[in-house]
């Protein structure tokens, strides 16, 4: 195979992938699909249904339920003593190097952080990942929260990237109360909408639910291997 | 690794597995501490028979429109600037990832954990045109360092080790110095692997599911492993099975549930992410995105009796309840498919010849269709491939002679009625003391191990007490 | 009510106490019984080997000879389980799918039939001692019965349960498994064996004697000592001043 042929679709490559999908076709013995499939109604709606009727104090309770079996501290705050709650935790995490995202709250929540990095498209690929990977903690503000599984869910935008939520060894995120949903039901429905009216979402969708970890030795739980060491929860 | 782990016949693999008492101390624990957590988290969302109909339903829709759904996906891969490549063959599929590496004259690739990948042989294919392949799985790591050890489970790799061997692995291929402590050796492969994610050019992934309206691939992992491999190397490849799609983010949410409760108990691992190629004015993710979709024999299995098994979302929750691989372990199946799941799918990807064991390897018990997320009828399609051995005429003279032997006895009620006279003198010379002590394979088998009674006298019959009672209050025979 | 038997193969080579256990228990709670003597086998040796068509022969035998009950009642969930899977293997066949779904909707076990056709669940046995029951994998799982044995098993006087740990894994037996792959079917056997040993129980019971030969003839092999019974004989047990016969006239469908 010719690697340029990568770049840009050769007649070669069109033919591979009809004569690929003819054979799909072929294999369930009818004619290619070529209008639009529709989603079928489908038969349950439990997933709709799960933790829909919890009143929003309710999914703040059960967010911190599920945040315990997640290995993962929820500090309750509010918008006025924010920034002192994240100086304290930056503290306790023996402080920088810091990382955030360029998110416009932490604007708005007028937070400041002294000698911080921010994730930024000026900065260049291998600026940000280096900072990221020297931090000590990253510092997020969560799109969607998941209440029942204790995740926090951030979209990819150039000022907020993949790898600052993996190469620190500290992982803050900061979650407004308005963005707990009571599961991943909500939110992939209200991306999935975003989607199909055609609103650029960013190239990737992160859903965080706790630090890393992992029970490949003899199942025994372990956190923190390739991602954060640990992770917290700010609750405003 | 391709996707046949051990050469050796089938009762060699088993005697192994019998005989290696750590392995299946380890496999014991972690079925039962897996299973436990399963159910709980199966039973906390009160209707979980409904969430796997749901799972099927959503499953069974996408594999009748595969065709549609690929090419779906594959418009939406190259509308965001990716490129997709359909390969027929394993051939096709390693070829093809091997030229965009060395297109890119890349020699360090680091991949997280993908079973389509071992199956297309990928590793040995980059490793022969000089690359350094990296497992950051910490399971498949811990394996390549040994050696390029197989996996003996889906989820986790590595179950049939235990820390010390671990830790005498890196400390040989590593010069690791610390304790077998867990904590201990996965910091130490944090650090080498740290090293390993920022100098890869190529990050390779496997797909739990492709997300086929943005032309995304969905990454469900807890380690976090999968999420460096794409955001950190300027070229990602991800490889999928081609049945491993969904519609939309709405179906995959179900899956991603029904997947992480089934496989780990968990309500949603710690990373489950949808990604795609980097876009305009984003500085990390790859800059070169390539989708390779994998067919190899699966649109045979789509166009048979089997094509429930591409339901599969490889949870592995049918190897946790498995009595057989319970004892056995992942290597007596010989396939980086093991388990139930495996016996079924492997002799279908590698055939008869190789794998006409492995249907037999299962006492119907049920445990693992029970347990499927997506209601995969799995020890029926056990029974259909001994249907299949048995009428493509690979089971033994022997057998075949015994079995139509048993087919007659066991539909002609005269037969039936002369061997209940028969059975108890004709044993008279294998039997002591009411029990039956000899005898020809394949009661054999079971006399080596267990006492049988000897078949009762005609007279001390149950059917002949029935009659005889019947009789005497003067009822009629039926 | 009438109700035909089917003894089993393995009762009526074996186990014959087994199937007057179960007669008398039924007739004791007001059933008329009945044997079709043409009976033989379900045809699942057959069947789970894979030899599909020595089967269906075996399994038309068994849709002949009960064509004319009412019920059938076996003292085997794993063979009334067989039964249930006759509609699925002669689906599309003009002659005999509906007979296997009629054959299906009126066969019952042993213990399912007196719960939920009968509407009993305290035969008015009596047996002192302390037993573990074994539920096996095709009646729970195939056949979808995981309670009746239980109810029925609360209500023996004298008798106290002991809880069996892993009771949801297969003992090994599976039939033809257990000649086919008697080293693995053996590896089963034993941990199922010591885990019943742990309840320190006197009795093993279940409602399969397939099940139930495999662990006794483990147990008994190694040393293990154990009394086992089956579920009709333990129903069948008791002093006559228990003997309540009049508590299922007419019976009630649940």
């Amino acid at each position: 195979m010719n690697p340029r042929t990568f770049h840009e679709g050769s007649s070669t490559d069109t033919e591979k992938r009809e004569s690929f999908l003819n054979r799909v076709a072929e294999s369930l013995k009818r004619p290619r699909r070529t209008e639009p499939v529709r989603r079928p109604d489908w038969k349950h709606t439990v997933h709709l249904d799960t933790l829909a009727d919890r009143t929003p104090e309710q999914l703040v309770e059960i967010l911190k339920e599920q945040c315990f079996f997640i290995h993962t501290q929820v500090i309750e705050s509010t918008p006025a003593l924010l920034q002192s709650t994240l100086d304290d935790l930056i503290d306790g995490y023996g402080g920088g190097p810091l990382i955030r995202s360029g998110d416009p709250r932490f604007t708005e929540y007028g937070l400041s952080f002294s000698g911080d990095f921010v994730w930024s498209e000026q900065a260049g690929r291998q600026e940000n990942i280096r900072r990221a990977e020297a931090a000590n903690i990253a510092l997020v503000f969560a799109d969607y929260t998941l209440a029942e599984s204790g995740t926090v869910v951030l979209l990819s935008r150039p000022d907020q990237g993949r790898a600052l939520h993996f190469l620190p060894a500290h992982y803050i995120a900061v979650i407004e109360r308005k963005s707990i949903v009571p599961r991943s039901t909500q939110a992939m429905t209200d991306l999935n909408r975003r989607i199909e009216s055609g609103e650029d979402i960013g190239s990737c969708i992160n859903m965080i639910s706790g630090p890393s970890n992992s029970a490949d030795i003899e199942m025994q739980l372990v956190v923190g291997v390739h991602g954060p060491l640990r992770a917290t929860y700010v609750l405003i | 690794m391709s996707m046949q782990t051990d050469k050796r016949d089938f009762d060699t693999r088993t005697a192994d597995g019998i005989g290696d008492a750590f392995m299946r101390g380890a496999v014991g624990s972690a079925q039962d501490s897996l299973k436990t957590r399963r159910l709980t988290a199966a039973t906390s969302l009160g209707d979980w028979e409904r969430w796997r109909e749901l799972g099927q339903q959503i499953r069974q829709h996408t594999l009748e429109n595969l065709d549609y759904y690929l090419e779906q996906m594959a418009d939406n891969v190259e509308r965001r600037g990716g490129h997709v490549y359909f390969a027929r063959t394993k051939e096709e599929a390693s070829g093809y990832i091997r030229d965009v590496v060395q297109s890119k004259q890349a020699t360090k690739v680091v991949k997280s954990k993908s079973m389509v990948t071992e199956e297309i042989e990928m590793n040995q294919v980059l490793m022969k045109a000089g690359c350094e392949v990296i497992e950051s799985d910490l399971g498949e790591y811990i394996l390549q360092e040994d050696d390029w050890d197989p996996p003996s489970h889906i989820v986790a790799p590595a179950l049939h080790k235990n820390r010390e061997q671990i830790r005498d692995v890196f400390a040989s291929k590593l010069s690791y110095k610390g304790d077998e402590t867990p904590e201990h050796l996965a910091g130490f492969a944090r650090k080498v692997l740290r090293e390993k994610f920022l100098e890869a050019e190529i990050g390779i992934t496997g797909c739990n599911f492709a997300v086929a309206n943005m032309g995304a691939i969905n990454l469900v992992t807890n380690e976090g492993n999968g999420d460096l491999t794409a955001a950190l190397p300027k070229t990602h490849i991800a490889v999928m099975g081609m049945e491993r799609i969904v519609p939309t983010l709405e179906e995959m949410e179900v899956l991603d549930n029904l997947l992480c409760r089934s496989a780990v108990g968990q309500k949603l691992t710690s990373y489950i992410t949808v990604m795609g190629p980097r876009e305009e004015g984003e500085s990390d993710g790859p800059e070169e995105f390539h989708l390779v979709i994998v067919d190899n024999g699966r649109s045979e299995i789509l166009a048979g009796e089997f094509w429930e098994a591409l339901q599969c979302i490889r949870c592995g929750a049918c190897l946790n309840v498995c009595p057989v691989y319970r004892h056995i372990g992942g290597h007596a199946y010989g396939s980086i498919y093991p388990g139930p799941i495996g016996a079924v799918i492997t002799p279908l990807l590698g055939g008869y010849d190789e794998y006409k064991e492995l249907p037999y390897a299962s006492s119907l018990c049920g445990a693992c269709t029970d347990v499927c997320p997506v209601k995969i009828p799995l020890h029926e399609q056990l029974i259909l491939h001994r249907q299949n051995i048995v009428s493509q005429g690979r089971t033994g003279a022997i057998d075949r002679a015994q079995m139509k032997a048993a087919g007659k006895l066991l539909s002609s009620p005269r037969m039936f009625r002369s061997t209940l006279r028969l059975a108890n003198p004709m044993t008279k010379f294998m039997s002591k003391h009411g029990r039956v002590v000899r005898g020809p394979a394949p009661l054999s088998g079971w006399i080596g191990v267990r006492d049988m009674p000897q078949p009762v006298k005609e007279r001390d019959g149950f059917r002949t007490w029935y009659e005889n009672r019947t009789k005497k209050e003067g009822g009629r025979l039926p | 009510m009438k109700v035909s038997i089917f003894s089993t193969c393995l009762v009526d080579l074996m186990f014959p106490d087994v199937g007057k256990a179960m007669v008398e228990v039924l007739e004791r709670l007001g059933c008329e019984t009945d044997f079709p003597a043409s009976q033989v086998c379900c045809g699942q040796p057959t069947y789970n080997s894979g030899y599909l068509e020595e089967s269906k022969q075996a399994m038309i035998n068994m849709m002949r000879a009960f064509e004319h009950s009412d019920y059938v009642v076996g003292p085997s969930g794993s063979c009334i389980a067989m039964f249930h899977e006759y509609p699925h293997i002669f689906k599309g066949d003009p002659q005999w799918e509906m007979k296997a779904i009629a054959l299906k909707e009126k066969s019952y076990e042993f213990t399912q039939f007196i719960v939920r056709v009968l509407g009993v669940s305290d035969v008015g046995a009596r047996l002192e001692g302390s037993a573990t029951y074994h539920r096996s994998c095709h009646m729970s799982r195939l056949l979808g019965e995981t309670e009746t044995p239980f109810l029925l098993l609360e209500n023996v006087d004298g008798l106290q349960l002991e809880p069996l740990k892993n009771s949801d894994n297969c003992c090994g037996f599976g039939g033809t498994f257990s000649v086919k792959m008697p080293e693995i079917s053996e590896q089963m056997v034993d941990e199922k064996s010591a885990c019943i040993a742990e309840t320190g129980a006197e009795y093993l019971i279940s409602a399969d004697m397939g099940c139930l030969m495999n662990i006794g003839g483990r147990m008994s092999r190694t040393g293990k000592p154990i009394k086992i019974m089956h579920i009709a004989e333990v129903l069948n047990h008791a002093s006559p001043a228990n003997i309540r016969p009049s508590a299922a006239k007419g019976g009630a469908f649940l």
